[in-house]
């Protein structure tokens, strides 16, 4: 995608897969690793480059690579390879650089060569997992979508969609620089940062053939008919929880299940001498859609997220 | 505690339990006078910049002595917030700990929720009602900058008279962008409270002559908002900024990645195609590249970190205005 000079390591490049049929643009467009400890979005991509070669070299006969795809499975290539979220060397976000500038900065100009990749694609997916601390469903997030986006959206066949507002903070991500180009575009927010949630990927992994499948980038897929519902949550579906107390937070839970208003849901322990401080209720009925995994807490974390179930 | 007529006291504006037995708190001074104007000084709000920590202890010192020398020329208060980002500081990290937050993009902030957003609504709860803010920045590790006020130009015209009063070298009016939505500056000026963001010096580092310099500003502006009485005499400012802008600002990117050689001081004038400084390798004897001025100018910002990856910034020249 780029090549660029390092001060005493080998020049380094950020490579990509450009893959089926070359046409004038690609059909789809598909980023991960934009920060280098999100895992499952490179675990997937890499995956889907693998069972997309595969279709090419004809190993699968009943299915056939009709349109152009091109996949980035890590962005933040030196944060991938020394465990770091941002660009290691000043530590500059590269999903804040956006659109970047290819005289500017490192990280704009990797931004820059990113945008440029991918822009003219008619679907685009930026695949995340949420940080080191908290869990989230594997969840499709769109901002400020029109009625079609949230049509097209549900062709994941992903069970919780997002709709959020765009805020002032994101004009320099990905995704917001994306909006300024004819297509549509999608986050997915997967699990948590720092390992991978194999069952989590697998879904995705899926979802996001299923997508393919729809769009037309595959021919003679069996599209899966999902037998979860899909649900739209709005802003005002979602309730969060935030830690009363400091201390240490212990859950049992599983992010997907529905929970009932009153239920308790974990403990915060007073971790210098194991007193229970607080009992974590849900304050809802709905489905929890995200749970604190890093168990140290500071006063106002956030624990739970529960969504109401949309009318 | 009570000093002639300025009572001194030092206090947390916020205070929270950390996960294992220690208390976080965010505190300030406050040097009081009288009912007169509130002048607000803040530093450390990013955990490697130290410049501003020894202005606060510069001006707590000038005030400590005033209060023994003429504790009545004091009419209002002065607050000075010397390390917003505390655990930042203490832990030499830039962004608030373990959030991995930049406090600078965390405002106006909320009363609930996760940390950076409650630091931030706690201090501007705390610096509203002020007259005036300063909100003192060192750079980054990278870069050494003149002291300087940045102005977003969206409040120029309030902001540029009071800039001039601060014993600074440039004053650079930028364009306005989203992301700086969520500065304390923005929150601040967008509240009607004037804040002059100040930005000199580099960080982990402290220049005490920049620090000098602007205390002189500082307290010249104390005096003209009416915090200092208007027949106390103080030492005047010994400097005139020149008025940079978007149109006049260029900045040198490394062509290559390498170590940057610098051939020329910080604060000096250049010429159009003279040689600042060369990347040079460190596997072979070679220059990789040479760094030349594009215009007529003075250079304001030069790198101090020599490592430089391809696109790193190493100096920014305000070239000469066509007069």
């Amino acid at each position: 995608m780029m090549n660029m000079t390092a001060p005493v390591r080998e020049s380094f490049n950020i490579p990509y897969h450009d893959i089926g049929p070359v046409e004038s643009n690609p059909a789809i467009a598909l980023v991960s690793g934009l920060h280098g400890d999100e895992i499952n979005g490179v675990y997937i991509l890499s995956r889907l480059v693998h069972f997309l070669k595969e279709v090419e070299k004809g190993s699968y006969p009943k299915f056939k690579l009709v349109k152009r795809a091109v996949i980035i499975p890590a962005v933040n290539v030196l944060g991938i390879n020394t465990l770091r979220r941002a660009w290691p060397f000043d530590n500059t976000d590269i999903n804040r650089m956006f659109p970047g500038n290819i005289m500017g900065e490192t990280t704009q100009r990797i931004a820059y060569s990113v945008l440029e990749t991918t822009k003219r694609a008619d679907f685009r997916i930026d695949l995340h997992s949420s940080n080191l601390f908290f869990e989230e469903i594997p969840q499709i997030r769109i901002y400020d979508p029109g009625p079609e986006t949230v049509k097209i959206s549900r062709m994941f066949g992903l069970s919780t969609i997002m709709v959020r507002k765009s805020s002032p903070v994101f004009t320099t991500t990905l995704m917001s620089s994306w909006s300024y180009w004819p297509g549509h575009n999608f986050l997915l927010q997967i699990g948590r940062a720092g390992s991978i949630q194999l069952d989590y990927c697998q879904r995705v992994f899926q979802s996001i053939m299923d997508f393919m499948g729809k769009i037309g980038v595959i021919s003679g897929l069996q599209i899966s008919e999902s037998d979860e519902e899909t649900f739209v949550f709005q802003p005002s579906h979602s309730v969060n929880v935030y830690a009363e107390k400091a201390g240490m937070f212990v859950s049992d839970k599983t992010v997907g299940k529905w929970v009932l208003g009153g239920e308790e849901l974990g403990y915060i322990y007073d971790s210098f001498n194991g007193d229970v401080i607080s009992n974590v209720t849900a304050p809802v009925s709905g489905l929890l859609t995200g749970i604190r995994r890093h168990p140290m807490l500071f006063e106002g974390d956030h624990l739970l997220r529960i969504c109401r179930k949309p009318e | 505690m009570k000093n002639g007529s300025i009572s001194v006291n030092t206090s947390s504006i916020f205070s929270v339990d950390m996960p294992y037995s220690e208390r976080l708190k965010i505190r300030r001074t406050v040097y009081r006078g009288g009912d007169g104007p509130r002048v607000s000084i803040v530093a450390g709000i990013h955990g490697d910049e130290l410049e501003g920590l020894y202005v606060c202890h510069l001006l707590a010192n000038w005030l400590e002595q005033l209060a023994e020398t003429n504790p009545s020329a004091l009419l209002g208060s002065v607050e000075i917030y010397p390390a917003m980002n505390t655990l930042g500081i203490d832990t030499l990290t830039r962004f608030i700990p373990v959030f991995d937050t930049d406090l600078n993009r965390s405002f106006p902030g909320a009363s609930g929720g996760a940390l950076p957003k409650r630091i931030a609504h706690a201090i501007l709860s705390s610096i509203s009602g002020s007259s005036l803010v300063i909100d003192m920045h060192a750079s980054n590790i990278y870069l050494r900058e003149i002291p300087q006020v940045r102005i977003n130009n969206e409040f120029s015209d309030k902001l540029v008279p009071l800039a001039k009063k601060l014993n600074v070298d440039i004053i650079w009016i930028h364009g306005a962008m989203t992301v700086l939505e969520a500065t304390i500056a923005h929150s601040l000026n967008s509240m009607g409270i004037p804040c002059l963001v100040v930005e000199m010096g580099v960080g982990m580092r402290i220049t005490p002559a920049y620090c000098n310099q602007l205390i002189k500003g500082i307290l010249t502006l104390m005096k003209h908002v009416g915090a200092l009485a208007p027949d106390f005499e103080i030492v005047k400012p010994d400097r005139i900024p020149v008025i940079a802008d978007d149109t006049n600002v260029h900045y040198l990117n490394a062509s290559t990645s390498g170590i940057f050689i610098p051939d020329i001081e910080h604060w000096t004038d250049v010429s159009k195609g003279q040689l600042l400084g060369s990347i040079v390798s460190t596997f072979r004897g070679e220059t990789l590249a040479e760094v030349i001025s594009p215009v007529d100018g003075v250079l304001f910002t030069l790198r101090d970190y020599a490592l430089v990856y391809e696109g790193s910034l190493m100096a920014r020249i305000m070239a000469n205005k066509e007069s």
